[in-house]
C-alpha cells in the first residue's frame, strides 16, 4: 500500500526522458543514431567514474583527485607502452596505477584522518604532477590501432560505441552492488552514521579504503577509455572533470550530507547532461549557456525536493531516500553541510 | 526480496527500453555519412557552402580576430560561415563540437587544433564523412598530417624561432644568458618554435647562452595562464637573476612578461610573439621595444579560401599546388602546409596603427 | 609569561613554523631568495589568495563552503576594467563588482540559510552559473593594459618600501576580521555555529541570519578582491580567476581551518595562503626540473595538511569554540 513517493532519482528519470523529446523538437539532428552514439561516447568516462563516486558520497567522503588519477592511469598507459610494455600489459599498468591513486587517498583518509575534500584537493595536483613527470612534455600517440578502433569506434552494424558495453556491465555491477548487497547496505550506514555503524559491527574505515580504491579503480578504467577514444595519452588531459562528474552525482539525487542516493538515479543523471549538451549544441547555444544550464540544474536538483518536501510537510528523515534497506535512526538528523 | 530486486530491475530495464526505442523511433535510418558526400559531388555555387570556423576556445581575443579573417573570406566567396567551438581550449572539448560539425552535415571545417593529438580520430570520422578540413593556426601531429587536407600555418616553424632570438639579441647587445616563457608544456606550435631556437642562438650568438646552460634548463612553462606566467616570470628572475633576456613565444605570456616587469621595475629584456592591441600600452612607455606577431587575419582568410576552393575541385593540397587567396598565391611545401610569410614586428613605430586592427 | 604561552599554544604555530621552514629550506638554496625582492614576489603573488582565504574562512568555520569565489573574482575584474573602459569611471566599476558580489552572496546566503541547502551544492551550481554569464559578457574581449582603471594600476605597481601595496590591503583585511573575529559577539557565533549547529540554536544564536551574512560578506568581499586581481594582472578575460576556489581552500586547511568547522582563524588562513605560495616559489628555487615541480608541490600540500592535523591534535582547546580566546 505505498504511496509512489516522488523522490529525485524519479525526477531525475522523467527529467532524461523530458530532455530527450525536447532534444528532439528543437533540433532536427538531435534524435539520430549517429548523434546518440556521439552522447554515449561523450558521457563513458564520466558515467564509470561517477558510478564509484556514487558510493563515495553516500558513505560522506568525496574525492576531487579523480580526473587526475584518470590522467595518471592514461599517462602510464602511454608510458608504459612507449617503453615497449605490449599495449595489453600496459592496459592493466595504467588500471593498477588508478588502483593505487585511490589507495592512497584513501589511507590518507582512513589511516591519517585527514578531511577527504582537502586532501583530495592535493592529490589533485599530486597526480597530474606526476602524469607530467612520466611523459614530460611528449604526448604519446602512436597507439595500436586495433584498440584504437575499439575506443572509437561503433559496435559492427550499430550505433553502439564499444565502450558503452563496458559502461552498461559495470552500472550493472555498480547498481548490484549498491542496493542488493551488505556493502550497499554498509555504504548508506556509514554515510547516515559512521559512529553509530561502528558500533553495529560496520568496519567503517576498511569499507571506507575500499570505496577510495574503487573509485580510483574506475578513474583508471576510464583513464583507458579515455586513451583510446583519444588514440594520445598527454600529461595535461581531463583537466577539471572533477566537478562535472560530482555535479552530475549530485544531481543524481545523492545527498552530499551521505546516506542517500541511487545509482539509478545518478545514471540518469549523466545521460540527461550529455543529452542536454548535445540539445543545447544542435539548437546553436554556445558552449556559455551550458554551464549556465548545469549550474542551474544543480541548484533546481536541491531545491525541488525541498519543496515538495516542505509540500507535504513530512519529517526530512524519511522525505526522500531509498527506505528499502538502510539502517537508519530516525530522529537521527545529519547537519546539513 | 527476490521479488523486490525483479521489480526494481524490470523497472530500470523498462524505463532504459521506452527511452531507447523512443530514440530509435524517432531516428533516421539513414546514416550520416550519406548526405554530405552527395552535396560535394555536384558543382554546386559558392552560395551553398556551408562551413564551421573552429577556434581552440570561443572566449579568446586571438580568435576573435582570426574568425574576423574566416568571415571577411566567407563574404567573398558567398559560402555560409559559422562561429562554434568550445570554452576551454581542449582536445576532448573540441571533439564534442567537431561531431556537431558532423551532425549538421557542414560541408568544411577550418580548425585550429586545440590539442594535436586528441582530435585526430574525430576529424577521421569528419573526413569520412564527407567533410573537407583544413587547420589553421595549430596543427594536428605530423604523423596524422593526412587527416586534414592542408594545413595554414604562418611562416615556417623555425623561421619564428629564429626570428625570436633575432630580436632578443638586438636588444640585450649579443651578449648573456636568456631564457623562454612558453606556453603549456605539450603546446606543439611552441615546442617546435623553440626547438629551432636551440641551436640558432648557439650558432649565431657565441656570447650568448641559455641560462642553466641548455635549453630545457632555460623553458618555463606559463600554460597560457596568466597566473601561471606570471608565476613563472618570477622564477625566471629568482633563479636566473642575471638573466639578459626573455623570450615569450605565446601572446599570454608575452603579456604577463611585460606586466610584472613593469610591476617589479626589472631591467630584463622581453620579447616574444604578442597581440598589438594588448601590447601597446607596454610598448609606448618602453618597457618593450618590439615584439611580433603574424595577423590572425589572414589566418583565417586564407583557410577559408583553401577549404572552398578545394571543395570546387580548383586545389587539392597536394605538394607542389598552389592557390590564390585575395591579393596573394600560397604553395604547399612538403607536409601538406602552407606558410603566410615572415612574422610581422610591432615597434613604436607602428604600434599605433596595428593595435586598432587586431 | 601569558602571551608567550598564548603564542606557543597558538593555533596558527604550526603553520607559521612550516612557513619559515620553508623559507628558509629556499634561502639555503638559493640566497637570492631571502632577498627583499624575493619577499616582494611572494607577497604580491600571495595577495589575492590571502584575501580570499580571510573571506572564506568566515564560511568555512561554519561548516560550509564557498566555491564560486574563483568565477566571481574573474567576472568583477573583468567589469571593472570594462565599466572603466566605457567611461563610466572607477567608482562605477566598482560599485557594479560589489553590487554583484553582493547579489551571489545574497543568493548563495539565502539558498544556504534559509531553504537550508548544501552549499557544495549551492555554490557549485553557483560556481558554473556565474562563469557563464561571465563568459557570455565578456566573450573573446580581453581587459588590457589601458582599460584598468589608472588608480587600480598604480596600487598595483607599487610598494611601500619592499612591501606591495597589493598585500598591504590584504593584511589590513586580516587583521581586521581577526579583531571581528574575536571581538564581534556575532562573528563569534559564527565557531559556535560550526562546531554544534543543533546547540548554538538552542544556545539563542540566530543561526540562518548568521550564515547569510557570512556567505554576504564573503560575496562582497570577493566582488571588491576583483580590483585587486585586475590591479595584479593589468588584464582579465574570460579565464580569469579559473579554479581559483581550490587554491583558496587548500590555502585555509593547511592554515587550520579545517573543513568540519568550529576552529581555525582568518589569521590561519592568511599564514596558509603564503605558505602555499613560498611551497612553491621554494620548488623553484631548489631547482627541482619543471616537470617534477607539480608532484613536488602536492605531495608538499599533503604534508602540510598532515603536519598541521598532527600538531592541532595536540593542542589543548580551551574553550568549545576552539577559538583563540582563552
Amino acid at each position: 500500500m505505498r504511496r509512489w513517493n516522488f523522490s529525485w532519482d524519479k525526477g531525475v528519470g522523467i527529467f532524461l526522458i523530458v530532455a530527450v523529446m525536447i532534444g528532439t523538437l528543437l533540433s532536427d539532428n538531435f534524435a539520430n543514431a549517429s548523434n546518440l552514439s556521439f552522447v554515449l561516447r561523450d558521457v563513458t568516462e564520466f558515467a564509470i567514474i561517477a558510478l564509484a563516486m556514487t558510493f563515495l558520497i553516500i558513505s560522506g567522503e568525496i574525492d576531487l583527485s579523480v580526473a587526475s588519477a584518470l590522467n595518471l592511469s592514461s599517462a602510464s598507459l602511454g608510458f608504459l607502452y612507449r617503453a615497449g610494455v605490449p599495449f595489453e600489459l600496459a592496459i592493466i599498468g595504467g588500471l593498477l596505477v588508478g588502483l593505487a591513486c585511490g589507495l592512497f587517498n584513501g589511507y590518507l583518509v582512513t589511516k591519517l584522518g585527514l578531511p577527504s575534500l582537502a586532501v583530495t584537493i592535493a592529490t589533485l595536483a599530486l597526480y597530474r604532477g606526476l602524469s607530467y613527470v612520466l611523459l614530460g612534455n611528449q604526448p604519446v600517440n602512436e597507439l595500436p590501432e586495433f584498440w584504437i578502433s575499439i575506443g572509437y569506434g561503433r559496435i559492427l552494424g550499430t550505433f553502439l560505441p564499444w565502450s558503452t558495453i563496458l559502461l552498461v556491465v559495470l552500472a550493472a555491477i555498480a547498481w548490484f552492488v549498491l542496493h542488493h548487497t551488505r556493502y550497499g547496505r554498509w555504504t548508506f550506514a556509514i554515510g547516515v552514521n559512521a559512529e553509530a555503524a561502528r558500533f553495529s559491527g560496520i568496519p567503517v574505515e576498511r569499507t571506507k579504503l575500499m570505496l577510495f580504491a574503487m573509485t580510483g579503480l574506475m578513474a583508471g578504467v576510464a583513464g583507458v577509455v579515455y586513451t583510446l577514444r583519444f588514440a594520445s595519452a598527454s600529461p595535461d588531459g581531463a583537466v577539471g572533470y572533477e566537478l562535472s562528474i560530482i555535479a552530475a552525482v549530485l544531481f543524481g539525487g545523492v545527498s552530499i550530507a551521505g546516506g542517500v542516493g541511487t545509482m539509478w538515479g545518478v545514471i540518469a543523471a549523466v545521460l540527461s547532461l550529455g543529452v542536454i549538451r548535445s540539445a543545447l549544441q544542435l539548437t546553436g547555444f554556445t558552449a556559455n549557456s551550458l554551464l549556465i544550464v548545469s549550474g542551474a540544474l544543480l541548484l533546481i536538483s536541491v531545491i525541488a525536493p525541498k519543496i515538495t518536501e516542505a509540500l507535504r510537510k513530512r519529517p526530512s528523515a524519511l522525505g526522500k531516500d531509498n527506505t528499502k534497506k538502510t539502517i537508519r535512526e530516525v530522529g537521527n538528523e545529519k547537519p546539513t553541510h | 526480496m527476490k521479488n523486490r530486486l525483479i521489480k526494481s530491475g524490470l523497472r530500470t530495464f523498462a524505463l532504459s527500453a521506452v527511452v531507447a526505442l523512443g530514440i530509435a523511433g524517432c531516428a533516421s535510418t539513414e546514416t550520416v555519412t550519406e548526405e554530405p558526400a552527395e552535396s560535394t559531388e555536384t558543382s554546386e555555387a559558392a552560395e551553398s557552402y556551408r562551413i564551421a570556423i573552429m577556434p581552440k576556445a570561443i572566449n579568446i581575443g586571438y580568435f576573435a580576430a582570426w574568425d574576423e579573417g574566416a568571415q571577411k573570406a566567407c563574404a567573398e566567396l558567398g559560402a555560409t560561415c559559422d562561429y562554434i567551438g568550445p570554452n576551454e581550449a581542449t582536445g576532448p572539448a573540441q571533439v564534442q563540437f567537431i561531431n556537431q560539425v558532423i551532425q549538421e552535415g557542414y560541408d568544411a571545417l577550418v580548425i585550429s587544433a586545440a590539442d594535436q593529438n586528441a582530435i585526430v580520430p574525430a576529424l577521421q570520422e569528419a573526413a569520412a564523412a564527407g567533410i573537407t578540413i583544413v587547420t589553421s593556426d595549430a596543427d594536428v601531429a605530423a604523423e596524422s598530417a593526412d587527416a586534414r587536407l592542408v594545413t595554414i600555418l604562418p611562416s615556417a616553424a623555425d623561421r619564428i624561432g629564429t626570428a625570436e632570438v633575432d630580436w632578443i639579441a638586438e636588444e640585450v647587445g649579443e651578449e648573456g644568458c636568456v631564457a623562454i616563457l612558453s606556453a603549456s608544456a605539450t603546446a606543439a606550435n611552441q615546442n617546435v618554435w623553440i626547438a629551432a631556437m636551440g641551436p640558432y642562438l648557439e650558432e649565431t650568438y657565441p656570447n650568448m647562452s641559455w641560462c642553466g646552460g641548455d635549453l630545457e634548463s632555460a623553458t618555463f612553462y606559463g600554460d597560457d595562464d596568466a597566473t601561471k606566467s606570471v608565476e613563472q616570470f618570477n622564477a625566471i628572475l629568482s633563479q636566473y637573476p642575471d638573466v639578459a633576456g626573455i623570450i615569450a613565444p605565446t601572446t599570454v605570456g608575452v603579456l604577463a612578461a611585460a606586466q610584472e616587469k613593469k610591476a617589479k621595475g626589472a631591467t630584463v629584456a622581453v620579447t616574444g610573439l604578442g597581440l598589438p592591441s594588448e601590447m601597446a600600452p607596454y610598448i609606448e612607455d618602453g618597457t618593450i621595444t618590439k615584439v611580433g606577431l603574424w595577423n590572425p587575419i589572414d589566418l583565417g582568410y586564407v583557410a577559408v579560401y583553401a577549404a572552398v576552393l578545394s571543395m570546387q575541385g580548383e586545389f587539392d593540397g597536394s605538394v607542389g599546388s598552389t592557390f590564390t587567396a585575395g591579393d596573394a598565391s600560397y604553395e604547399v611545401v612538403e607536409g601538406g602546409i602552407a606558410y603566410l610569410g615572415d612574422p610581422f614586428t610591432f615597434t613604436i613605430d607602428n604600434i599605433a596603427t596595428f593595435k586598432e586592427i587586431y | 609569561m601569558k602571551t608567550f604561552k598564548r603564542l606557543v599554544t597558538a593555533r596558527e604555530l604550526p603553520v607559521f613554523i612550516a612557513l619559515v621552514a620553508v623559507v628558509l629550506l629556499a634561502g639555503i638554496a638559493n640566497p637570492s631568495f631571502l632577498s627583499a625582492s624575493g619577499a616582494t614576489d611572494i607577497l604580491l603573488g600571495v595577495a589575492i589568495v590571502a584575501i580570499l582565504a580571510v573571506g572564506q574562512t568566515f564560511v568555512i568555520v561554519m561548516r560550509h563552503i564557498d566555491l564560486s569565489v574563483g568565477s566571481l573574482i574573474g567576472f568583477t575584474s573583468f567589469l571593472i576594467g570594462d565599466i572603466y573602459a566605457q567611461g563610466y569611471g572607477l567608482m562605477a566599476g566598482l560599485g557594479a563588482a560589489l553590487a554583484v558580489g553582493l547579489v551571489v552572496g545574497a543568493v548563495n546566503g539565502f539558498l544556504v540559510a534559509y531553504l537550508q541547502l548544501p552549499s557544495l551544492v549551492v555554490t557549485l551550481g553557483a560556481l558554473y552559473i556565474v562563469r557563464g554569464v561571465f563568459n557570455d559578457y565578456a566573450f573573446g574581449r580581453t581587459i588590457t593594459a589601458a582599460m584598468v582603471p589608472p588608480e587600480i594600476a598604480w596600487i598595483g605597481l607599487n610598494r611601500l618600501g619592499s612591501i606591495p601595496y597589493l598585500f598591504i590591503i590584504g593584511l589590513s583585511l586580516a587583521i581586521v576580521s581577526g579583531i571581528v573575529m574575536r571581538r564581534v559577539k556575532a562573528a563569534r557565533d559564527l565557531y559556535a555555529i560550526g562546531s554544534n549547529p543543533a546547540a548554538a540554536e538552542l544556545a539563542g544564536i540566530p543561526v540562518a541570519r548568521r550564515v547569510f551574512g557570512a556567505f554576504l560578506f564573503n560575496g562582497a568581499l570577493t566582488g571588491l578582491a576583483g580590483a585587486v586581481m585586475l590591479g595584479r594582472f593589468n588584464a582579465a578575460n574570460a579565464n580569469s580567476g579559473l579554479a581559483l576556489e581550490l587554491i583558496v581552500i587548500a590555502a585555509c586547511v593547511v592554515g587550520g581551518v579545517t573543513i568540519a568547522g568550529g576552529s581555525g582563524t582568518v589569521w590561519g588562513a592568511f599564514l596558509g595562503a603564503i605558505l602555499l605560495q613560498a611551497i612553491t616559489r621554494t620548488i623553484g628555487a631548489l631547482g627541482i626540473p619543471q616537470f617534477w615541480q607539480q608532484a613536488f608541490n602536492g605531495a608538499l600540500i599533503i604534508i602540510a595538511i598532515a603536519f598541521d592535523k598532527y600538531l592541532n591534535s595536540r593542542v589543548k582547546t580551551t574553550t568549545i569554540m576552539g577559538s583563540k580566546d582563552a
